[in-house]
């Protein structure tokens, strides 16, 4: 008896699904449990398990198709069996494309390089959802302006000349050379130019390479992935008034926990590995517990305090950045933490994790760690509705007033408080960094 | 009006009655027999030979719309063709005692009438005076088609001319009396005196009354006059004219050899049918068409029925009625009655009327019969009459075939050539050589005087804005192109309603009743049709003429007349004729529905018009000039809001000398970058202030153009703005859809789309009826109005509220009700 393989909605929202791999074709024959397809949503990637064993008797889309959520995807069964009268038949298969046809185009132009390629060229943006006036784009192309960065300020976000003022007049003044190429090119200079007064020469561009003889690059179309990390990142910069305050935690406490636990784990007396950034995510627990204010969401005209906390942790994966939460993390021991971090960041890198954590109101507070990388400060992006979110930095010695005129260099960890000044005002952030600092300091952890 | 005249009570309310003199009906019996003696032989034998050239040149047509073919030869002649078999005897008759100074003005249905006077005129022309018009009219095109190949006398030669121009003109030949354009319905030929046919009914019956005025006015020769048919009795324009053509102030208050009535017989040519409604019996109350001159004036228009079947009888009444006109006791109303075999048109089937009736008037045939008197008189032999059908049967087809040679009658081979003559864009000081009738010397008038002292610039060295009454206002600026115009150009009159005495409902022409005598400055009945169709013949027979519609929103009480007639007969006449009308229509306010509306839209639709509409004293005075000393029909609108405002704008002032301002040119009035004003009409002030408050508030600078002129438009100032400022606001008091505004934004979007920085904004009036002035801020376009449309639609205003909604959604719903 032959199955239909449908496929799945993942996520309320989810309206349609872009097919990454089709991984077994029509007339493969399959093991219950064999994946047949992986396919994507804006925030994650899904694997399909075959339901039976069997063979393809049917696929109806390949790879790189953007499916709507429920439509058959294929059909299993045994050699030579008769599938025309199950509902997902062929039938149907071409109702469905049909239906999708609409979204299929633009999809298509996507994938056809040769068609974008022109309008590039003159530095035109195809891809901004906004529209643009005539006389906007053609200043545009003449200044070389990319308006892929540009937010219009006319009737129903149109961008218009004003806009495009405003970008020139930010951005270096440029040589003629440096102008045709980058008009050419489509390209920009980076920050100030190397020439005099900062004009930006041909040399000073975003992509210096033969950047007078010819094409030396490749335009990537940006992933769903990409778009929705831009979207919301810019979005955050654009919406909320952020700010950072750096604060360094004497990390002599952490170290020696965190010595204790190689040591117990080395000697097989712990099988959870408990890493400093676990034990840092732990005191932004108890701190949160202190300032409720920072567990917040900032919703414009309210703001929403949360009862427990729901740690956003940002990681980094192929596909691009990924905040992941853990719910209840104030419930969890120290063991929990730890295990439930490494879970929701290795389901991240594989691309398993349930979009529903992955949404930004998922999390009521974010930590994001590149203390690893040897980043001694940096100021991260909040994650809104969040109203903070704190980045952990690298540790490096600092000297210190130990008391009686002796001073000697300690270990301090970088703590980096990005908070949104609508929501939290600059006293009560800073007195909530410093409970995390304290927290770190003094961190004990009855496990030994 | 005039003081002169005393309307005295006891006099006007004593009883009494209205008493009516017999109308003659039919009362001329006689024959050729009768009449030996009075004609000539060879004059009796004209009359017959002008009778059957009609009949043969209409059977001809009429086989050729029926069959396809006359005399074997095929021919497909899609246009019109209104034919009056069975009328001859009236068109011979009307034109047969007419001179070449007499004008004649027609219908649709008046190929009859052109060839019966044409035959006429050849009739009475010698030789020379015939050669010299035959080679002079279009530098001899037609001459040299028909004088190819051909032996003969001149007056042979003549009839050749006239059957082929007039064939030629009806199959649209580029060798026609109107090179083609006129066709059947319009076709004419001015040196014989045959004024424009016209293809309205009734559409002469007020122009050629303006003929007449011209005549008479410009002391002219000749009488004028108007056929038009029985049913066109009926319609507005017919009465219109003849109410003006009766007026008492001829008679009582024009001075001098002015004094007395025109020269104008308005002659019904009564073939007892209009299309195929039957006028006595069905249409109209008349019973007698005659008996209307009875309700006009006390000498009930020296009407009377005349037997159109018998020429004889027609004669007679125009010798009879040519003396009553040189003794300027006109006008007269002549009933000609007649019939017509042939149906309305060829799409016509008769059944509206029986085969007996048609047969019964055959039975008595207007050319039979008089042939018969003929050799009853012994005036002519069956014979004589035998060998002038076979001598016009030849003419007639001869003419044929050459007017369907496309070798030697090419039609029109660069239709383009049409775009070259929708006007004339001469450049006449005066229409006449006379000296101008005057009563007094410029300097001496109150007016002038009055204006001397005033300032012709509004503001003082201090930029201190002088008085209203210190200052040169618009209103002096078109009496001083006016005035000029009096004292150069004695063809110019002017006239409309309350413009003597009163000085023009709106005080423009304060001060020109004790400078100009009667016949230059009157008051017309308030019946816009007459105003502007006695202009309309008036400037085509060569007068330079000023008529005044007092508002605006009257214009559709002319709309024939501005719509169909003023535009068109330049080009229709193939630029025989000229067109030097400056038609001042003023736009009103404050008076609600039907006396507030800018219907400029209208007239600019209409293809030949020039429309202008100045603002400004300065741009008043030089537009009027340029509109005086043209040749082109010019509808120039004014303002009742700003007839007292100053000059603003043109630093040293208005001249006091003589400058024109050509058509067509907008005028920056304020410079800007950011965005332009294209503004028409009024809304020139609104959309200044507009501009000021942009640029004090929101730091944009406005450029402000005032298009000035409508038709002609050169958009070169406006393009050259645009790709300055990106964006642009039309805007003017019209209701907004179907607007001129629209059209000069479509074409600013076509022609500015690549520097366009949003797109062009139209900013009009709503599209209600005009509220109660205490309303009208919700109705025309307002400064705050500029402000919301910029913010809404081009570019938001920092902390700006709108207080209109300019929003596509209510764009879409408004346009959803039809508001």
């Amino acid at each position: 008896m032959a199955v239909v393989v449908i496929l799945p909605k993942q996520g309320q929202s989810v309206e349609s699904c872009i097919i990454t791999e089709i991984k077994k074709k029509k007339g493969d024959a399959v093991k219950k449990g064999d994946i047949l397809f992986t396919y994507e949503t804006d925030k994650a990637t899904f694997e399909e398990e075959s339901p039976a064993d069997g063979v393809v008797l049917e696929s109806f889309y390949k790879d790189g198709d953007e499916v709507p959520v429920l439509l058959n995807m294929m059909i299993i069964g045994q050699p030579g069996e008769d599938y025309t009268s199950l509902s997902g038949g062929e039938v149907s298969g071409k109702e469905q494309e049909v239906s999708i046809s609409k979204t299929e185009e633009p999809i298509k132009e996507e994938t056809v390089p040769v068609a974008v390629v022109p309008t590039q060229h003159s530095g035109l943006n195809t891809q901004n959802s906004s529209f643009i006036s005539p006389r906007a784009k053609s200043l545009a192309a003449k200044k070389a302006i990319d308006v892929n960065q540009i937010t219009g300020s006319g009737p129903k976000g149109r961008v218009i000349e004003k806009d495009i003022q405003a970008a020139l007049e930010s951005r270096p003044k440029m040589t003629p050379l440096a102008k045709q190429i980058a008009t050419q090119d489509n390209i920009q200079p980076q920050g100030a130019g190397s020439g005099l007064a900062g004009t930006a020469k041909s040399t000073d561009l975003l992509t210096p390479a033969n950047a007078v003889y010819g094409v030396d690059y490749e335009d990537k179309k940006l992933s769903n992935m990409r778009k929705l990390i831009a979207k919301a990142m810019h979005s955050s910069l654009q919406n909320s008034a952020q700010l950072t305050h750096h604060l360094g935690a004497d990390a002599r406490q952490i170290l020696a926990l965190r010595k204790k636990v190689k040591a117990a784990m080395d000697a097989g007396t712990l099988t959870t590995n408990i890493t400093l950034n676990d034990m840092v995510c732990f005191a932004v627990v108890k701190a949160l517990k202190k300032y409720p204010n920072a567990n917040s969401h900032f919703l414009g005209e309210s703001m929403r305090l949360f009862n427990k906390v729901h740690l956003g942790l940002a990681v980094d994966t192929d596909r691009g950045l990924m905040v992941p939460a853990v719910r209840n993390a104030d419930d969890l021991s120290i063991f929990g933490l730890a295990n439930q971090l490494k879970e929701v960041a290795n389901s991240c890198k594989k691309g398993a994790i349930s979009p529903e954590l992955l949404a930004a109101e998922a999390a009521t507070f974010t930590v994001s760690n590149l203390g690893a990388y040897g980043v001694e400060m940096f100021t991260p992006v909040i994650n809104l509705p969040q109203s903070a979110i704190l980045g952990v930095n690298t540790i490096v010695p600092r000297p210190k007033d130990l008391g009686d005129g002796v001073y000697a260099f300690v270990p301090y960890i970088g703590l980096s408080l990005t908070y949104d000044h609508r929501a939290l005002d600059g006293g009560e952030a800073t007195r909530f960094l410093k409970q995390i600092a304290v927290e770190i300091e003094t961190l004990e952890l009855d496990i030994f | 009006m005039p003081k002169v005249q005393f309307i005295d009570p006891a006099d006007v309310r004593k009883p009494g009655f209205v008493e009516f003199q017999p109308i003659p009906v039919n009362q001329y019996q006689k024959t050729v027999k009768d009449e030996k003696g009075n004609f000539t032989n060879v004059e009796f034998k004209e009359i017959y030979h002008d009778m059957v050239l009609i009949r043969e040149f209409e059977t001809m047509i009429n086989l050729i719309k029926t069959k396809g073919e006359y005399n074997g030869t095929p021919y497909n002649h899609p246009g019109p063709a209104h034919l009056s078999i069975g009328q001859e005897s009236a068109a011979v008759g009307m034109a047969w005692t007419l001179t070449v100074d007499d004008y004649i003005f027609g219908s649709h249905r008046s190929h009859g009438e052109i060839l019966a006077k044409g035959m006429s005129a050849i009739h009475k022309l010698d030789d020379k005076q015939l050669t010299g018009i035959m080679e002079s009219f279009f530098e001899g095109a037609v001459l040299n088609v028909v004088k190819k190949d051909f032996i003969g006398t001149t007056k042979e030669l003549a009839r050749r001319f006239l059957v082929y121009g007039t064939l030629a003109e009806i199959f649209a030949r580029s060798t026609g009396f109107n090179r083609g354009l006129g066709g059947s319905m319009h076709a004419f030929f001015t040196p014989f005196g045959v004024y424009p046919n016209n293809a309205l009914v009734g559409g002469s019956g007020d122009i050629a009354v303006g003929a007449a005025l011209y005549k008479k006015v410009n002391r002219q020769k000749g009488l004028v006059v108007a056929n038009i048919g029985d049913a066109s009795m009926a319609c507005g324009p017919v009465w219109e004219g003849m109410n003006f053509a009766s007026m008492d102030q001829f008679h009582q208050l024009w001075e001098g050899d002015m004094k007395g009535g025109l020269p104008i017989i308005i002659n019904i040519m009564n073939n007892q049918y209009g299309m195929g409604g039957q006028t006595a019996g069905e249409t109209m109350g008349y019973d007698i068409a005659a008996r209307i001159g009875a309700g006009v004036n006390p000498e009930q228009m020296h009407a009377e029925r005349v037997d159109g079947y018998n020429p004889l009888a027609v004669i007679d009444a125009y010798k009879r009625k040519r003396v009553i006109l040189e003794e300027k006791r006109g006008p007269v109303l002549l009933d000609v009655l007649t019939y017509r075999y042939s149906g309305h048109s060829p799409s016509d089937a008769s059944s509206y009327r029986s085969k007996e009736e048609v047969e019964a008037w055959e039975a008595q045939d207007c050319i039979a019969s008089y042939g018969n008197q003929l050799i009853e008189a012994g005036e002519a032999t069956q014979t004589d009459l035998d060998a002038t059908w076979a001598d016009v049967k030849t003419l007639v087809y001869d003419m044929f075939l050459k007017s369907i040679d496309d070798a030697v009658s090419p039609r029109m081979t660069n239709a383009q050539i049409i775009g070259d003559m929708m006007f004339s864009n001469g450049s006449v000081d005066s229409f006449s050589t006379a000296k101008p009738d005057v009563l007094m010397s410029l300097e001496e008038n109150s007016r002038v005087k009055k204006i001397a002292s005033k300032e012709r610039f509004a503001f003082d060295a201090d930029g201190k804005p002088f008085s209203k009454m210190k200052q040169f206002q618009l209103r002096d600026g078109i009496f001083e192109a006016m005035m000029h115009r009096f004292y150069q150009d004695a063809s110019l009159i002017a006239y409309g309603e309350e413009n003597r005495d009163w000085g023009g409902a709106f005080a423009v022409y304060g001060g020109m009743t004790e400078a100009l005598p009667y016949h230059r400055l009157f008051n017309s009945p308030i019946a816009e049709a007459s105003i502007v169709g006695t202009a309309i013949g008036y400037a085509m027979c060569g007068g330079r003429v000023v008529p005044e519609i007092m508002y605006c929103d009257f214009l559709g009480r002319c709309g024939d007349e501005v719509f169909n007639q003023m535009p068109k007969w330049q080009s229709m006449s193939g630029n025989v004729l000229k067109m030097p009308i400056t038609l001042r229509v003023s736009v009103g306010s404050k008076y609600g529905a039907q006396h507030s509306q800018d219907w400029t839209s209208l007239v600019t639709q209409i293809p030949g018009l020039k429309v202008c509409f100045p603002v400004t004293p300065y741009d008043a005075k030089g537009l009027m000039n340029s509109a005086l000393q043209g040749t082109d029909p010019v509808v120039y609108f004014e303002s009742q809001r700003i007839y007292e405002i100053g000059e603003q704008f043109h630093t040293g002032g208005v001249p006091e000398g003589y400058y024109e301002i050509p058509f067509g040119e907008p005028d920056v009035k304020k410079e800007g970058k950011d965005i332009t004003f294209l503004t028409v009409g009024h809304t020139l002030y609104p959309a200044l202030k507009a501009a000021q408050e942009l640029e004090e508030k929101y730091g944009m600078s406005a450029e402000v153009i005032d298009a000035r002129s409508l038709v002609p438009f050169n958009y070169e100032k406006v393009i050259e703005s645009v790709k300055k400022t990106g964006k642009i606001i039309v805007a003017g008091d019209a209701c907004t859809r179907g607007s001129f505004l629209t059209d000069f934004a479509a074409n600013i979007s076509t022609l500015c789309f690549d520097y366009l920085d949003a797109p062009v904004c139209v900013l009009g009036s709503r599209n209600w009826i005009t509220p109660a002035y205490e309303l009208e801020e919700s109705f025309f376009p307002q400064v705050s109005w500029f402000l919301d449309m910029v913010h809404e639609r081009i570019q938001p205003l920092a902390g700006y509220v709108s207080g209109q909604n300019f929003t596509d959604a209510e764009f879409i719903r408004r346009s959803k009700l039809g508001v």
